[in-house]
C-alpha cells in the first residue's frame, strides 16, 4: 500500500506528460480552449435566441459556421511555429494595412452606420479591422519581444517603432470611423510596451499624450453631440428614455428581469420583442441576462476571467519575450473589448460599438477571436512546464 | 532596477485590475438582477403587455315578430401609427385615406404630423369591405381593428322609441339607454405581448377573457303597424301645418303597445344632425292639455258615483259661469235639453260640467288618479312624464269645472290611451308594455312577465261609456271622420288650448281623437294627437282622419273580423 501510493499518484503525471507530447495538447492549453469553446456555444445559443422571430434570419447558422472556422483557425494557428509566423509578420501586416486601406475605397462598405466592412459578395463580408488586429498585434510583438542582445526590455527606438507601426493602423481606422476599434488598439499597444518591459517614464509620456489629446479634442471642439450624449446617458438613463437613453434603459431592463435564474432560453420576452436594438451583436450579453438570469451572466463572466487569467499565466511563462508580449497583447485585446462591451451593456460605460469576444454575431469577430486563442496556445506549446521554474529562478 | 520592468510583475497587475473589473460587473449584476429586478420586471411587462378590449356585440331590439329594429353589425376601425408612416410617403397615406374614408384630407394630415404618437384612430364604422380595401393599398403605419357598428335598418322607424347609442356603443336615449345593461353584454379583455416593432411576440401567452355578447330585446311593437302609423301621421302633420303629432296603438286586452309613433321623426343613423326634439319619444315625453278626450273620466266618476246615468237629461247653455269664469261650448247654441250620451257625443264643455258638479272634486280627482293620471303609467317606456295632476285641495273654483273637460292638467298621450284601453277593456286597465321579453345566455326566448290588470270602473259603467263613445262617432257626433266602413267604433275628440311656453300662455290647439274597435268587443285601441296645427284645429277633423287610417291597418294587420252587430240607436236629445 505504502509503496502503491506514490506510484499512483506520480502515474497519471507521467501520462499526462506523454499525452502533451504526443496529442500537442496541454493542460494549459485546455484551460484556454475550453472556455473559449463554452463561450462561443453560449454564443451561438444566444444569437439564435436575439433572432429568433425574424422571418428568413440565417444568422445562427452564419455565426455557427464562423464558429467553425474560428475552431478550425484557432487549432491551425496552435501548431504553427511561433519562429516561423515571424518571418511572415511584415507580410501579414502589410495586408492588413491594405484591407484598412481597402475599406477606406468604393469597396468600402457602411453597416450601422461605421465604415468598416468591404463586401465579396452575396452575404459574404468581413471587416479588415479584425484582421489588422492580428497582424499588429504579430507586428508589435516582432518589434517589443526581438530583443538583442543582452537587452532585457525594448529600447527607446524599439518602443517609437512599435508606435507607428500602431498609429499607421489607428489612424485608417480612424477615418473609417470607428472609434471603438481604434481604441482596442491603442490599449492594446500600450499594454503590449507595459507587458515588454519598457520604462516607466514612457507611460508618464502617454499619460501626458493622452491628457493633451483630450484636452485637444475639447478645445477644437471635436467631440460629437452624439458622444456627449452618450456619456451624459450613462450619468443618467432616465433622461431620454425613448432617445439617446434608449439602448442603455432596454439593456437594463433586459438584464434586470432575468433575475436569478433567467426566463430560460429562448424565454426571454424582452428578447424575442426585440427590445434591445443590436442585441444579437453588441447587446448578446444582455440575452444572458434576461434568459440565463444571473447565474447565466455570472458564468460568462467567468468563463472570460479564466480564459484572461489562463492567458496571462501563459505570457508570465513564456520563455521568449516575444511570447510574452504576444500573449499578454491577446489579453489586453480581449480583456478590454470584453470590459466596454459588458460595462456597457450594464450600464456602466458609455455606449460603444464594441463586441463581446467570442459572444457576439460576427464573422470577423468571431474568428479573429479565436485565432487569437490560437496565438496564446502557441506561445504555450513552446513552453515547457520543467522550465517555467527554470526561467524564472533564472530571472 | 531589474524589478521594474519586471514583466511578470505587471502581468499580476493586468491580473489584478481584471479581477477588480470583473468583481465591479460581478457586483453590478446583483444590483441590477438582484436588488433592482422586480422594478425591471415591471417596466418590462409594462411596455410589452398590452390590455386591449374586446367589444362585446350587442343585442339587436326587434319588433314582435323578430325583425330588427336596431341591430349591430360588424365594421373596422381605420387608425395611423404616425411613427410608422414612410415620411415620404405621408402625401400619398394622407390622400389615399382621405379618399377612401371621406374624410377632410387636412384632418389626416393633422393626425399623421403628430409622429410621436403610435395610434389615432381615423374612423370608426368602417365597412369591412372598405376597410379590406384601405389595406390593400399596403400602407405602412395604418391599420384597422374589428368593432362593432350600430344600426337602424328603419331609418327614423319607432325612433323615439328605440334611441341610440354613442360613438362608445352605449345606450343615450330611449330603449338603448334604458335596456343598455341586458343589450350591452359584457366587453373580453385580452392582454398580448407586443415586442418593440408592435407585432405580437412569438410563444407569449396572452390572458383572453372572452366577451359575453349582449341579449336581443323584442318589443311588442308591431314593424308593419309602426311604419303604417308613422307615415299616416307624418302625412297628417305635414298636411295639417302641425308642430308635431304622436300616435299610439294599443292591444285592449294586453295592454301590449303595437306602435308608438312620433313625428317628425329623426333618422337613428344620423341622430346627431337633427334637433333634440325630434329624437324625443313624444308619445310618453310630451305633456299637454288633453281637453275633451277627458270627459269619459269624469262620466265615469259621475257614473260610478251614481248620480248621472247615459239617459240623465240636462237643460244645457252655451255657457256657464263657474266661480269667477264664464266657460263656454266649442259652438254658440241656444239653451237645448241633451241626455248625457248626447253630451259626450256632441262634446259639450257645458253639460259636462253639470254632471261633474254633481261629484265632489276629490272623487273626480281619485277617479283620475284610478285611471292612472298624475303618475307614470309604468310601461317602462323610457322618457315618461308623470303630467300634471294638481291634487283636488288646490284646484281653483274654475279649475274644478275646466278639468271635467281636460284643461287645467296636463298628460302624456300613453296616459291617455291607458285610460280608453281602461274603458275598452270593460273597466279593467292593463299596465301598457312595450318589451315582450329578452334573450337569454343561450338566445332563447324569455317572455317578460304578463302585465297586471286593475279595475278601474265597473263593467257596467265602462260598456255604457263604450256606447256613449260610440254614438260620438256616429252622425250627430263630433268624431264621425273616425268610423270605419264595416266595423263599430268608438271614440272621443278632443280640441283643447295648448298651453305654449314660448308664448307663456295658450298658443294653438292639441287636436286628439282616441277610440277602440270593435266598440261591441275592443280589441284594440288607438289615440292619434296632433300638436299645434295650422290648418283646422278640432279634433274631429284633425285627428280623427290618422286614427281611422291607422285602425283600419291595424284591424286588418291583426286579422280582426267585424263583430256583424249594428250600433243601438243612441238618444242624444230627449224627444220632443
Amino acid at each position: 500500500m505504502t509503496t502503491l501510493g506514490p506510484l499512483s499518484v506520480r502515474l497519471p503525471s507521467a501520462r499526462a506528460t506523454r499525452r502533451r507530447a504526443s496529442a500537442g495538447v496541454s493542460l494549459p492549453a485546455l484551460g484556454l480552449v475550453l472556455p473559449a469553446v463554452a463561450l462561443s456555444a453560449i454564443g451561438l445559443l444566444l444569437v439564435w435566441s436575439a433572432t429568433r422571430g425574424r422571418p428568413g434570419s440565417t444568422l445562427p447558422e452564419r455565426q455557427a459556421v464562423s464558429v467553425g472556422i474560428g475552431l478550425v483557425l484557432m487549432w491551425a494557428v496552435s501548431r504553427i511555429d511561433l519562429r516561423l509566423l515571424r518571418a511572415y509578420v511584415p507580410l501579414f501586416y502589410l495586408l492588413g494595412l491594405a484591407g484598412l486601406v481597402a475599406v477606406l475605397t468604393p469597396l468600402g462598405r457602411t453597416i450601422n452606420g461605421s465604415h468598416a466592412w468591404i463586401v465579396l459578395g452575396d452575404g459574404l463580408q468581413f471587416q479588415p479591422s479584425e484582421f489588422a488586429k492580428a497582424a499588429t498585434l504579430l507586428a508589435l510583438a516582432t518589434i517589443l519581444g526581438e530583443l538583442r542582445d543582452g537587452e532585457r526590455r525594448p529600447g527607446a527606438g524599439a518602443v517609437l517603432l512599435a508606435l507607428v507601426v500602431a498609429a499607421v493602423p489607428v489612424g485608417l481606422i480612424a477615418l473609417q470611423p470607428d472609434h471603438g476599434t481604434a481604441l482596442v488598439f491603442l490599449v492594446l499597444t500600450f499594454g503590449m510596451i507595459a507587458v515588454s518591459g519598457a520604462p516607466k517614464r514612457w507611460f508618464a509620456a502617454f499619460a501626458a499624450a493622452g491628457a493633451a489629446g483630450v484636452l485637444l479634442v475639447w478645445r477644437l471642439d471635436l467631440i460629437r453631440p452624439y458622444q456627449l450624449q452618450r456619456l451624459m446617458v450613462l450619468a443618467d438613463p432616465d433622461a431620454d428614455p425613448m432617445g439617446m437613453g434608449y439602448n442603455a434603459t432596454q439593456s437594463r431592463i433586459a438584464i434586470g428581469s432575468g433575475g436569478l435564474l433567467g426566463k430560460g432560453l429562448f424565454h426571454g420576452e424582452q428578447t424575442a420583442g426585440h427590445f434591445v436594438p443590436e442585441q444579437h451583436t453588441d447587446f448578446i450579453f444582455t440575452v444572458a441576462g434576461e434568459e440565463l438570469g444571473f447565474v447565466g451572466g455570472a458564468c460568462v463572466i467567468l468563463l472570460m476571467l479564466a480564459l484572461l487569467w489562463r492567458g496571462l499565466w501563459i505570457a508570465a511563462r513564456s520563455p521568449s519575450p516575444f511570447g510574452t508580449v504576444l500573449a499578454g497583447g491577446v489579453v489586453c485585446w480581449l480583456a478590454f473589448q470584453t470590459f466596454v462591451n459588458v460595462g456597457m451593456t450594464m450600464g456602466l460605460l458609455p455606449v460603444a460599438g464594441l463586441p463581446l469576444p467570442f459572444v457576439s454575431y460576427g464573422g470577423s469577430a468571431t474568428i479573429s477571436s479565436l485565432a487569437a486563442v490560437g496565438l496564446l496556445a502557441a506561445v504555450n506549446r513552446r513552453t515547457r512546464t520543467p522550465r517555467i521554474g527554470q526561467s524564472r529562478r533564472g530571472a | 532596477m531589474l524589478r521594474l520592468g519586471n514583466p511578470v510583475r505587471r502581468l499580476r497587475a493586468a491580473m489584478l485590475v481584471m479581477a477588480i473589473v470583473l468583481s465591479l460587473f460581478a457586483g453590478r449584476l446583483v444590483q441590477l438582477q438582484g436588488l433592482d429586478s422586480k422594478v425591471l420586471q415591471a417596466k418590462a411587462v409594462q411596455q410589452r403587455v398590452q390590455p386591449e378590449i374586446l367589444p362585446a356585440r350587442r343585442g339587436a331590439i326587434t319588433d314582435a315578430e323578430g325583425h330588427e329594429l336596431a341591430v349591430t353589425v360588424e365594421a373596422r376601425e381605420v387608425y395611423v401609427d404616425p411613427k410608422d408612416v414612410d415620411p415620404a410617403k405621408r402625401e400619398l397615406v394622407a390622400t389615399t385615406l382621405a379618399r377612401e374614408l371621406n374624410k377632410p384630407k387636412q384632418d389626416i394630415d393633422a393626425a399623421l404630423a403628430k409622429v410621436t404618437q403610435r395610434y389615432i384612430p381615423l374612423a370608426r364604422d368602417v365597412e369591412p369591405l372598405r376597410a379590406k380595401r384601405i389595406m390593400g393599398f399596403k400602407l405602412r403605419g395604418v391599420g384597422t381593428k374589428e368593432t362593432y357598428r350600430r344600426l337602424y335598418p328603419g331609418k327614423s322607424l319607432a325612433g323615439g322609441l328605440l334611441g341610440f347609442t354613442g360613438v362608445d356603443g352605449r345606450g343615450l336615449e330611449g330603449l338603448e339607454s334604458a335596456y343598455n345593461d341586458v343589450l350591452a353584454g359584457r366587453d373580453g379583455k385580452q392582454s398580448i405581448e407586443l415586442g418593440a416593432n408592435r407585432q405580437r411576440i412569438p410563444m407569449t401567452r396572452s390572458q383572453r377573457e372572452a366577451p359575453v355578447p349582449g341579449r336581443d330585446v323584442r318589443l311588442t311593437i308591431d314593424r308593419d303597424l309602426q311604419w303604417a302609423a308613422e307615415q299616416t301621421l307624418a302625412r297628417r302633420v305635414n298636411d295639417t301645418g302641425a308642430r308635431s303629432g304622436s300616435v299610439i296603438v294599443m292591444d285592449v286586452l294586453t295592454g301590449r303597445i303595437l306602435a308608438m309613433a312620433n313625428a317628425p321623426q329623426a333618422d337613428l343613423n344620423d341622430w346627431q344632425s337633427a334637433p333634440a326634439e325630434d329624437r324625443a319619444n313624444r308619445a310618453v315625453s310630451e305633456i299637454f292639455e288633453p281637453g275633451s278626450t277627458n270627459k269619459v273620466i269624469t262620466a265615469a266618476a259621475a257614473m260610478e258615483a251614481g248620480v248621472v246615468t247615459p239617459d240623465t237629461v240636462f237643460r244645457v247653455p252655451d255657457h256657464i259661469q263657474c266661480a269667477d269664469r264664464q266657460l263656454k261650448d266649442a259652438h254658440p247654441h241656444a239653451p237645448e235639453s241633451m241626455t248625457f250620451t248626447g253630451v259626450l257625443a256632441e262634446s259639450s264643455n257645458v253639460g259636462t260640467i253639470m254632471a261633474a258638479e254633481k261629484i265632489s272634486s276629490q272623487r273626480l280627482y281619485d277617479m283620475f288618479r284610478s285611471f292612472g293620471f298624475g303618475a307614470s303609467s309604468g310601461s317602462r317606456v323610457p322618457g315618461e312624464q308623470d303630467g300634471l295632476l294638481p291634487r283636488w285641495e288646490t284646484w281653483s273654483g274654475s279649475q274644478r269645472c275646466t278639468i271635467a273637460y281636460g284643461q287645467g292638467i296636463s298628460v302624456t298621450a300613453l296616459q291617455m290611451a291607458s285610460v280608453y284601453q281602461t274603458i275598452a277593456n270593460g273597466g279593467v286597465r292593463v299596465t301598457p308594455t312595450i318589451v315582450a321579453g329578452t334573450t337569454d345566455a343561450h338566445g332563447a326566448f324569455v317572455p317578460a312577465p304578463a302585465a297586471k290588470g286593475t279595475r278601474v270602473i265597473s263593467e257596467t259603467t265602462a260598456r255604457s261609456i263604450a256606447l256613449m263613445l260610440e254614438a260620438a262617432v256616429g252622425h250627430e257626433g263630433t268624431g264621425e271622420e273616425a268610423s270605419i266602413e264595416g266595423y263599430r267604433v268608438a271614440g272621443k275628440t278632443g280640441t283643447a288650448m295648448r298651453y305654449d311656453e314660448k308664448c307663456a300662455g295658450y298658443c294653438g290647439y292639441t287636436a286628439t281623437f282616441v277610440g277602440f274597435a270593435p266598440a261591441d268587443q275592443p280589441r284594440l285601441m288607438a289615440l292619434a294627437v296632433i300638436q299645434d296645427p295650422k290648418k283646422d284645429h278640432y279634433g274631429g277633423a284633425v285627428a280623427a282622419p290618422v286614427f281611422k287610417d291607422v285602425m283600419t291597418f291595424a284591424l286588418k294587420n291583426r286579422k280582426i273580423p267585424p263583430t256583424g252587430t249594428k250600433a243601438p240607436a243612441m238618444v242624444l236629445r230627449p224627444a220632443g
